[in-house]
């Protein structure tokens, strides 16, 4: 194919003139590496020696866990990270790409609108990672383009404390008088996961259906983290929370458990994408192919996430199949995020 | 020619610190996102929403119960500890120290874990005590965080109102024993006015703190549910970004406090008491009798709820695996000093950050105050009362407003600080440069001339007696200075959190960034290890200086 080898030509001219060893992009649609175009990235990774990663995906906890499972795999590159909620990092870094200040390598938020975008401002790198393919089919391919791709996949549900009280089991409870109190929330100006359940919910039943949730007083933190700190220490007793850290901290031996709503638990895509000027070019692709290595999803199950790899089991058994779950789609996140911020803002003040 | 070109590299650094940022930050406030022309828009969007009019309430209620509190708290802790016998002077000093140099948002992170209204650890004693069905403490409230910001701002009125009485010479007061007045009368009538200076001055300095504080609001009134103007600008900075309406947002901020400091400078011009005699008759100490140790017990008070509980409670999270467990023995562990100091490479560069950080700005500081203060004290240069306007005006910018004004000037070209360790360095040095510049004037102003008329008549330059005769004599006071940038620099947050890139996180970004998602442990070590340090320095500082670094120089 002439067309073909023309691409691969000038990927490779162009990673020389860069100095570089970074995979193919065929008019315009990106290939995943070869294993030798890998071997090469590790190489100049290893030159490079540092990837700086921003995430939201996890706590911190298991985003160290990624990181030594990458350097395990991968010695000589290190991992320089900082875990915030989503709308943080991505104001951090936007405030960078104003500036023209590139420092970041990888970008892993948990609103999928911030990809499109950085794509509109060219600010992504198109790659595609090997084993793309061991991924189920449905979030295979996240945008089409390849600037991004999904990092994590991750739920938003009830967690609850079972010696306290009975969940919810419909999100509609919630607003029960006997929550009252009791509820702990994430906020959506900070958790991009909080942000996909409220634009979910203000979907599904209308904002009225806060409004009818603000007489019970929730606690509202920034991450949706916090709110299973709220609960295995006693401050509250139910959320709307993460699947993976509530069952961790529940395998752990704390008081407290999950369930999947009857109206729909809340699937979230996190994407993951290497940024265009990222000033470790060769880590940068390195550590977004680890993504769909075993290992990553392995450090995933062990940590009551979701398996990328069709190949590894879940922690827990838990299976996308057997759940009822809802996704927003990035288009309506685009618009729906900032429109709920600032309703929240109206119905609890902050 | 050597002198001139000093002054004038101080000059332009004066410019980049001070002047080149308040204007951007002015000229930002006019800008329109995508429009050519300026305008007030922004100011009219920013001071008719009442979603935006809420915040600047709360945050005048929070500062005025502040400095209220601080000033009802303070003065009285300074006069115990100033002119009566109570036990342990030394040792009550020394913890009020030990407040000062706390930053607040490590005190919020310590009450959330003493006093969250359920899971507290004084509420939970409360409710096994009393078998009561909730404890009394919410410190998710306006109310915790006024507490909370009050405790570590006492040690202003502290500090301002014991200088002063120390400095009172004791002659007035034993006029006024002798003519009969009983120890209440002489306390109100001649000691009090004489003070009142500095309770105002620690009342404006409380107020102003509180007004400008960012970390304990988004620790505490998140949860709270309430908005103050720092945390109402931080959502500024959220996307959609709104730099500009930020901008204009925090102009009356500025003109509130120079307003109250313009106030400050009336009132106490008005009431400048010319004190006739100096140190001449010693000052009996008024003996307390049998309320000695029931005043230690009050005294005690402040230091108990600013140090002792929150560092007890930061020191058992610290060595916990995990803190919802309690300190019980199996929950113990290093394991977190571990992380931070082994394990965790961004903690790592976080801690040299700040040290070098801190290092750099406070040199910077202090170069610049001894330059400026030595040439307007001395008179070398037009246009004095200017440059310690520019000097001083930092002081009316909260950090968070002066990091708009420098992300707006320094992000781009001609000179593009940000993403560098400079902006953090500068922001640093500009924020802190009033305190060393006041203390560097105090030091000149007390300083004869002669000796330096001394060496330039055996014909020395300027720039050589500067540097063999006055800097040598001034080498506590510069020393001091020095500290008085290293410290506040090493704590601080709310310019930071806008400046700081991946590669230049500072401790206590690090420690913002681990305050969600309930890594209490983390928070709880790093916050220890900041103070470990930062008290180390107070002590090493200490015996260099012989004085405690709260204390006026004598």
């Amino acid at each position: 194919m002439p067309q073909a080898s023309r691409g691969r030509f000038l990927t490779i001219a162009g990673g020389a003139v860069a100095g570089l060893a970074i995979p193919g992009i065929v008019d315009g649609a990106p290939q995943a590496p070869s294993e030798s175009e890998v071997a090469k990235l590790y190489a100049g990774a290893k030159k490079e020696g540092l990837v700086s990663w921003s995430v939201a995906h996890y706590p911190q906890e298991t985003a160290e866990k990624v990181r030594d499972a990458f350097k395990a795999k991968y010695p000589g590159v290190d991992v320089e990270f900082v875990r915030q909620t989503a709308q943080v990092i991505y104001q951090r870094l936007s405030q960078d790409l104003k500036a023209n200040v590139h420092q970041l390598d990888v970008f892993c938020s948990t609103d999928e609108a911030h990809y499109v975008e950085l794509k509109k401002l060219n600010a992504l790198a198109q790659f595609v990672p090997v084993d793309r393919n061991m991924i189920p089919t449905q979030f295979r391919i996240l945008d089409p383009d390849g600037y991004y791709q999904l990092g994590t996949l991750a739920l938003v549900l009830v967690n609850y404390n079972p010696s306290k009280l009975q969940p919810a089991k419909r999100w509609q409870q919630l607003s029960d008088p006997r929550f009252k109190g009791q509820i702990t929330f994430g906020h959506p100006a900070f958790s991009g996961y909080v942000g996909n359940w409220v634009v979910a919910m203000n979907d599904k039943y209308g904002w009225d259906y806060f409004r009818s949730i603000a007489p019970n007083q929730p606690k509202i933190n920034r991450s949706i983290y916090d709110t299973v700190t709220d609960i295995i220490g006693g401050e509250r007793t139910i959320g709307a929370g993460p699947d993976s850290l509530s069952l961790e901290k529940k395998a752990a031996g704390n008081r407290i458990d999950v369930y999947y709503p009857d109206d729909d638990t809340i699937l979230v895509t996190a994407p993951i994408a290497v940024m265009r000027e990222a000033p470790h070019p060769n880590a940068a692709r390195l550590f977004e192919n680890f993504f769909y290595s075993r290992e990553y999803s392995q450090v995933l199950a062990k940590t009551y996430n979701f398996p990328l790899r069709a190949d590894v089991p879940s922690a827990n058994g838990a299976s996308l199949d057997k759940i009822r779950w809802t996704r927003v789609k990035v288009d309506r996140l685009l618009t729906g995020i900032p429109e709920v911020v600032a309703k929240w803002r109206e119905t609890f003040g902050v | 020619m050597a002198s001139k070109l000093i002054f004038v590299l101080a000059l332009a650094a004066l410019a980049i610190m001070v002047v080149l940022p308040l204007g951007w930050l002015f000229y930002t406030s006019l800008q329109i996102p995508d429009a050519a022309q300026l305008s007030f828009a922004n100011y009219v969007e920013a001071f008719t929403k009442s979603i935006y009019l809420g915040p600047i309430g709360n945050s005048l209620i929070v500062a005025t119960c502040v400095a209220t509190i601080a000033v009802a708290v303070g003065t009285p802790l300074a006069w115990l500890l100033a002119r009566t016998d109570v036990p342990g002077r030394g040792a009550l000093r020394a913890l009020i120290v030990a407040a000062f140099v706390t930053p607040s948002f490590l005190g919020a992170q310590a009450w959330m874990l003493l006093a969250a209204p359920n899971s507290g650890w004084l509420n939970k004693i409360w409710v096994a005590l009393t078998h009561a069905e909730h404890g009394p403490l919410n410190i998710y409230s306006l109310a915790g965080a006024i507490f909370v910001m009050a405790l570590y701002n006492i040690p202003y009125t502290f500090t301002f109102v014991y200088g002063a009485l120390e400095l009172m010479p004791a002659e007035m007061e034993n006029a006024a024993s002798i003519l009969g007045a009983r120890s209440l009368r002489r306390t109100l009538s001649i000691t009090l006015p004489l003070a009142l200076p500095a309770i105002i001055a620690g009342f404006i300095m409380s107020f102003l703190e509180a007004l400008a504080e960012f970390g304990t609001p988004a620790f505490l009134l998140i949860p709270a549910r309430q908005q103050v103007v720092t945390t109402q600008l931080y959502l500024f900075f959220q996307f959609p970004q709104r730099i500009e309406l930020a901008a204009a947002y925090a102009m009356p901020l500025i003109l509130v406090t120079a307003l109250l400091l313009f106030l400050q400078r009336r009132l106490i011009g008005r009431r400048r008491f010319t004190m006739i005699g100096t140190k001449g008759e010693r000052r009996r100490l008024t003996p307390l009798g049998r309320w000695r140790w029931a005043a230690l017990g009050a005294a005690l008070i402040p230091s108990l709820v600013a140090v002792f509980l929150p560092y007890t409670a930061l020191l058992l999270t610290s060595l916990s695996r995990a803190w919802g467990l309690g300190p019980v023995p199996g929950n113990l562990t290093f394991y977190w000093y571990r992380w931070a100091l082994v394990d965790n490479a961004t903690t790592q560069s976080a801690i040299v950050h700040s040290f070098t950080y801190g290092f750099a700005a406070a040199t910077i500081a202090l170069a610049i105050a001894v330059t400026i203060a030595f040439a307007v004290t001395r008179k070398l240069v037009p246009a004095g009362e200017l440059l310690t306007f520019i000097c001083m005006a930092p002081f009316v910018v909260p950090g968070i407003i002066l990091a708009i004004g420098f992300y707006s000037a320094y992000s781009h070209k001609p000179l593009l600080l940000y993403g560098t360790a400079w902006i953090l360095i500068i922001a640093f040095a500009t924020r802190f440069l009033p305190i060393a510049y006041s203390n560097m004037t105090s030091a000149l102003q007390t300083l004869s001339v002669d000796l330096e008329n001394a060496a330039r008549t055996l014909g020395a330059g300027r720039v050589r007696s500067l540097f063999t005769v006055t800097v040598p004599l001034l080498r506590s006071a510069m020393l001091s200075g020095w500290l008085l940038v290293f410290i506040p620099a090493l704590r601080e947050l709310s310019c930071a959190i806008f400046l700081f890139t991946p590669r230049t996180a500072v401790m206590t970004t690090v420690i913002f960034d681990f305050s969600d998602a309930g890594n209490f442990e983390a928070v709880a070590t790093m916050g220890i290890l900041i103070m470990a340090i930062t008290l180390a320095i107070v002590g090493v500082s200490y015996r260099l200086l012989g004085r405690s670094l709260v204390e006026q120089p004598a």
